[in-house]
């Protein structure tokens, strides 16, 4: 019998994107399958979950799971998989902070359903059928797993060992967090397996940001054409790269786009989108705020509709409200 | 009997509340029930982090009390007015309601119009009940 380590990768609410960065390692994916042995990877291996209930309890050595939890069937599997492995890594940043499918936590189960099944206009649904947990269907019953009100991140519903971020988590993260795992050289638990510092430190335009910027009209990024050279801030895009952790590779600044928060909030930033809402607010008209009136204000704010989902985009889970209470 | 509101008040440290020290001699500042006074290092140190942990931890409203124009040494009011302003429009997407944010401006003798503005904004977040925050348990 092998005795390679066992690694397993699972998915919850998730675009997939988390695991196309698995094989995204390209060629290095081969050092990892020579370290060793996959043992559950639904998305490309045919191994069942009766498998995974087969092994002993911390039998596979790392468990790398993605994407936020939002159904019954999502806790069960994870509860498994966890009961099931030695280390638990939240895999990319809707399983770390809730990512884009958190973004619900404005809604709940209720108007979600409302909305993507009776007043979507590309769903014709006349009878107004809704999805249900148990349908008799011909004397046999049909199941669904419980969809919930609210999106979790992995470590509100169970414990885990360490963190991969990004949307999804680059190749150069996940190659040093595996070979840490097989060398036994981990940090702390709980511990952000990316660089502690913030996104702007080590952007590629900070050399050339002004010391003071002052942003006198916001601008949404589709409104202009964004110098490559320059900062966003400098040009009245809100870019998040103050309060978000770096790491990324400067993936959408390089392809000019500003950053959104995926990587999570920085060391010692509490709640990533008040942090950044902070940062914006503080250089809004800057140059001339003592002349400013609070109807002055509004007025530069209300040039981007939708703040909270803005600001929040990545983390709304796991932020300090964590939902809107309806 | 109904609850009492619960009101955080962030004064500056440099104006207001030391006014509020001196005339608490014989008057605590804390008379109001359900007001607690929180000293902060200037008004700009007031983050949106500190507003939103104050809903998260029960409070029904929050007031910031800082120094009036040209009178702060830092600017920090400035970018606070603008950092509040801000936050009432995101918090208002959570459903909490702009009026639970207030922003008013002391100097450091002005301790009657602070006591006269936080009693009237404790009737006016009387009057709204609780902000509509979830709690841990009701997450499911």
């Amino acid at each position: 019998m092998s005795s390679k380590p066992k690694v397993a990768f699972y998915w919850n609410a998730s675009c997939g994107g988390c695991e196309e960065a698995v094989v995204d390692l390209a060629e290095d994916i081969l050092q990892v399958v020579e370290a060793v042995d996959i043992v559950f990877w639904p998305v490309a291996l045919d191994f069942k979950k009766k498998d995974v209930e087969a092994m002993d309890d911390g039998e596979i050595a790392v468990s790398f799971i993605n994407g936020a939890i939002r159904t019954d069937e999502q806790r069960e599997m994870v509860e498994l998989l966890r009961r099931k492995s030695g280390l638990v890594v939240a895999f990319g940043s809707c399983a770390h902070i809730g990512g884009i499918p958190g973004l619900a936590n404005f809604y709940n189960r209720e108007l979600i359903f409302d909305r993507a099944y009776r007043t979507v206009p590309s769903t014709p649904n006349p009878d107004g059928v809704l999805p249900r947990t148990s349908s008799d269907i011909d004397d046999d019953e049909l199941t669904l797993p419980e969809f919930w009100d609210t999106v979790k991140t992995l470590d509100q519903v169970i414990d885990v060992d360490y963190y991969l971020p990004g949307c999804a988590p680059p190749p150069d993260l996940i190659m040093d967090a595996v070979t840490a795992i097989l060398e036994a050289n981990l940090p702390e638990k709980g511990t952000v397996l990316a660089p502690r510092k913030n996104l702007c430190d080590t952007c590629p335009r900070s050399e050339s940001k002004p010391d003071k910027i002052s942003i006198e009209s916001l601008k949404r990024p589709y409104e202009i054409e964004a110098d490559p050279e320059k900062c966003f801030l400098e040009e009245g895009i809100i870019c998040l790269g103050m309060s978000t952790r770096s790491g990324c590779g400067e993936r959408c600044i390089n392809a000019n786009m500003p950053c959104r928060g995926c990587f999570g909030p920085a060391e010692e930033v509490f709640d990533q989108g008040a942090k950044g809402l902070s940062a914006i607010a503080s250089i809004l008209g800057l140059e001339k705020e003592e002349e400013l009136t609070d109807e002055d204000i509004e007025r530069l704010i209300d040039r981007i509709p939708d703040l909270a989902g803005l600001f929040y985009m990545y983390s709304l889970p796991s932020s300090l409200l964590r939902r809107k209470k309806l | 009997m109904s609850e009492d509101p619960r009101i955080v008040v962030f004064c500056c440290n440099w104006s207001i509340y030391p006014g509020l020290q001196l005339s608490a001699i014989d008057e605590n500042p804390d008379d109001l029930p359900g007001v607690s006074h929180i000293v902060s290092m200037c008004s700009g140190r007031v983050s949106p982090e500190l507003v939103i942990e104050a809903f998260v931890n029960g409070a029904w409203g929050v007031m910031l009390a800082g120094c009036p124009t040209d009178e702060c040494e830092h600017d920090g009011n400035y970018k606070t007015r603008k950092r509040f302003i801000m936050l009432r429009k995101v918090l208002e997407e959570f459903g909490i309601e702009p009026g639970r944010i207030s922003m008013d401006w002391f100097s450091t003798g002005e301790v009657a119009k602070l006591k006269q503005s936080v009693r009237e904004f404790v009737d006016r977040i009387t009057e709204m009940g609780p902000a509509r925050v979830v709690k841990e348990q009701e997450l499911g």
